[in-house]
């Protein structure tokens, strides 16, 4: 699908609780995790239950043989309210291309979408790439001066962080005897980092404790702003989007720290 | 294609025991790109030599060269790659569409393998990769015996599993734990695994969400049915004993599963062996079912130092009838020990009489690296291996 300057630079919003479908804010889609392909999310939908056009289905599980079916049948449906996908599975490409082939394909992945050379390889499949929340400012910049199509900007979001298969709360739960909770604030206890673990039948993720707020990058090659607002009041989504401060904590994340991973490179500087 | 025994080679010397204990093909990686940032890793030269090496025993090299790529390691990319293929390598091991796709670019005759941080659960994602060209997808930990049956009967590309070894938490690929609480990039080699350390929940209750290792002894049978070509052993940091003993293992449960002399005994047997031989428990995972509790570790435990590695055995001597073996670990007269190798059945023995390299008479070893010559009558081989006796093959047959 071809970009026009006016669908570009609006916001993507992730669906994470029907509050969210009453914002009153020009240029929104609503992304919205869909019941049995999304993990990550308390509130789950399916196709019949979006009624708002030009909406997104945010599938993000990676896609076993079963999931796959499931998808093939989704694709099946009414699609009538719906622009695209947002999908974290290689393999959903192809089965869009067969089925639906009118729905636009964003890549929705946080870790390997870190330089625009992978970026620009990944657009010759889709019409869209999310940005890694993994990388620094300047290596943003780059990215989106150097991709061949508009992308897709981490905005303002709780950070995908791990994706397990696991049923890790259940499970850690089950062994000390405690009640079962599906979420979770856990906490590292060397680092003192703290996690939000979600999960459904098909795995736990975590996500960082604190929101990444990159509302200050700007571009004109920006598809979508992406929002995930997981623990935000309505009343907190809109100061985000009217770019107003918030009280709650946040972070610029790596914005302008740079990782590493030779210790002995890390230790002669 | 035959079923290939895969195995990790963390230096030349565990290569070399890799191939003597009967890998096919071992894999690891050049100081450039892969995910043992931290491990010492291959020079040029020293790849060179192992594919030589390996060439020579009609055995394949793989390399990887897996991170995920920032704009920093951009640079001299092609060049790598282009090395690597005049060297003669095998084959790459890939995770970033881009070393993919660079190496399609660049016309390289070696093969490309797409490694398991790619999180390959599905025959559509399978195929999308088969469309880059790529002849060999090294599969997600996650993949059930469905998955693989589906992929394989989908795309006829060579499927390799892991079959042993340390498992993530995660999906491979899709952690930054260590990123966020380190600053240390996991996708790039730097993982400081965070799943093994301690959390805290809001109740302040403490716990871990480590997994167990991976052992797929039980269902390699299963595995070669469904269109397994290649079973690969975790352990690139493992010393020579964990290589030895693992890689024999498999060697012998794959040839005895291939012409159907495999019993339940010995494979009760030979999972004791593994077990034994490494410091954590292991399980099957997710090839037969989803994993539950008993798949992982939650509350503190101990990881225990193996000292069943006695010692390597260094010549025969068929004059004297003494095997000269250098120490690893204390042993004394009187001991019950075994000895096996790759052109062995293992036996035990006791030690009745044991000699220094001065031929002088002595009761213990306790020297690491020191030479003991022991009066055995039955023919041993350079590098093979001798270790405490724990169990009697015997009882499990």
């Amino acid at each position: 699908m071809l970009v026009n300057e006016k669908m570009k630079n609006n916001y993507l919003v992730a669906v994470t609780s029907d509050d969210v479908l009453k914002l009153k804010v020009k240029n929104v889609n609503f992304l919205f995790p869909i019941k049995d392909l999304s993990v990550g999310f308390l509130q789950e939908y399916t196709v019949k239950d979006i009624k708002t056009p030009n909406s997104y289905l945010l599938v993000n599980r990676l896609l076993d043989k079963e999931a796959l079916a499931i998808l093939e049948e989704i694709l099946k449906e009414d699609l009538r309210n719906i622009a695209g996908i947002c999908f974290n599975d290689l393999g959903v490409i192809n089965v869009v291309k067969r089925l639906a082939p009118a729905l636009q394909l964003i890549y929705l992945e946080s870790h390997n979408t870190t330089n625009y050379v992978s970026i620009n390889y990944y657009l010759e499949y889709v019409d869209s790439v999310f940005i890694s929340t993994d990388i620094t400012e300047e290596e943003i910049n780059k990215i989106l001066a150097k991709a061949h199509k508009p992308l897709v900007l981490p905005y303002f979001l709780l950070a995908q962080i791990m994706y397990s298969r696991r049923s890790l709360l259940t499970n850690y739960q089950s062994v000390l005897n405690l009640p079962n909770k599906n979420q979770e604030v856990l906490k590292d206890s060397i680092s003192q980092e703290e996690f939000l673990a979600i999960e459904n039948k098909y795995g736990t993720v975590f996500y960082q404790n604190k929101y990444l707020d990159y509302r200050k990058i700007n571009h004109p090659n920006i598809l979508f702003r992406y929002i995930n607002p997981l623990t935000l009041t309505l009343e907190e989504l809109e100061k985000v989007l009217n770019n107003q401060e918030l009280d709650i904590p946040v972070t610029t994340g790596f914005l302008d720290i740079k990782t590493y991973y030779n210790l002995k490179e890390v230790e002669r500087l | 294609m035959k079923v290939e025994l895969l195995a990790p080679a963390g230096d030349l010397e565990k290569l070399k025991f890799a191939f003597h204990y009967g890998a096919d093909a071992v894999y690891f990686a050049g100081k450039k790109f892969g995910l043992r940032a931290n491990a010492n890793n291959f020079t040029l030269e020293e790849i060179k030599e192992a594919t030589d090496l390996a060439h020579s025993l009609n055995k394949r090299v793989y390399i990887t060269v897996n991170i995920i790529f920032h704009d920093e390691e951009l640079e001299g990319l092609a060049e790598y790659l282009q090395s690597l293929d005049e060297i003669g390598v095998d084959a790459i091991i890939a995770s970033d569409i881009l070393v993919i796709k660079k190496a399609q670019e660049l016309k390289l005759k070696l093969e490309v393998h797409v490694s398991t941080q790619a999180s390959i659960l599905n025959r559509e994602t399978a195929l999308f990769y088969k469309s880059l060209g790529v002849t060999r997808l090294v599969l997600a930990r996650e993949a059930s015996q469905e998955d693989i049956s589906d992929i394989k009967s989908s795309t006829n590309l060579e499927l390799e599993c892991f079959a042993h070894g340390a498992m993530c938490t995660s999906f491979s690929g899709r952690c930054v734990l260590s990123n966020y609480c380190t600053h240390r990039d996991s996708n790039r080699g730097g993982c400081a695994q965070i799943c093994r350390w301690s959390l805290l929940d809001e109740a302040e209750n403490t716990f871990s969400m480590a997994p167990k290792d991976l052992n797929l002894i039980e269902y390699i049978d299963k595995m070669i049915e469904v269109g397994v070509n290649s079973f690969k052993i975790e352990g690139r940091m493992r010393g020579i004993y964990y290589i030895a003993t693992v890689i024999l293992v498999y060697r012998r449960l794959i040839d005895a599963t291939l012409n159907k002399t495999i019993t339940p005994g010995l494979k009760k047997y030979y999972l004791a062996i593994l077990n034994r031989c490494a410091n954590r428990d292991s399980t099957p995972q997710f090839f037969h079912k989803l994993p539950g509790v008993e798949e992982q570790y939650f509350l503190g435990r101990d990881e225990y130092s193996n000292q069943d590695f006695l010692g390597l055995v260094l010549d025969y001597e068929n004059k004297t009838n003494q095997v000269i073996v250098e120490e690893r670990n204390y042993f004394k007269k009187g001991d019950v020990i075994e000895f096996f190798g790759p052109n062995i059945e293992t036996f035990s023995y006791t030690i009745d009489k044991m000699y220094d390299e001065e031929n002088n008479l002595i009761e213990i070893a306790n020297h690491p690296g020191m030479l003991v010559k022991i009066p055995i009558n039955k023919q041993l081989e350079k590098y093979d291996m001798m270790r405490i006796k724990v169990f009697d093959k015997q009882l499990f047959l």
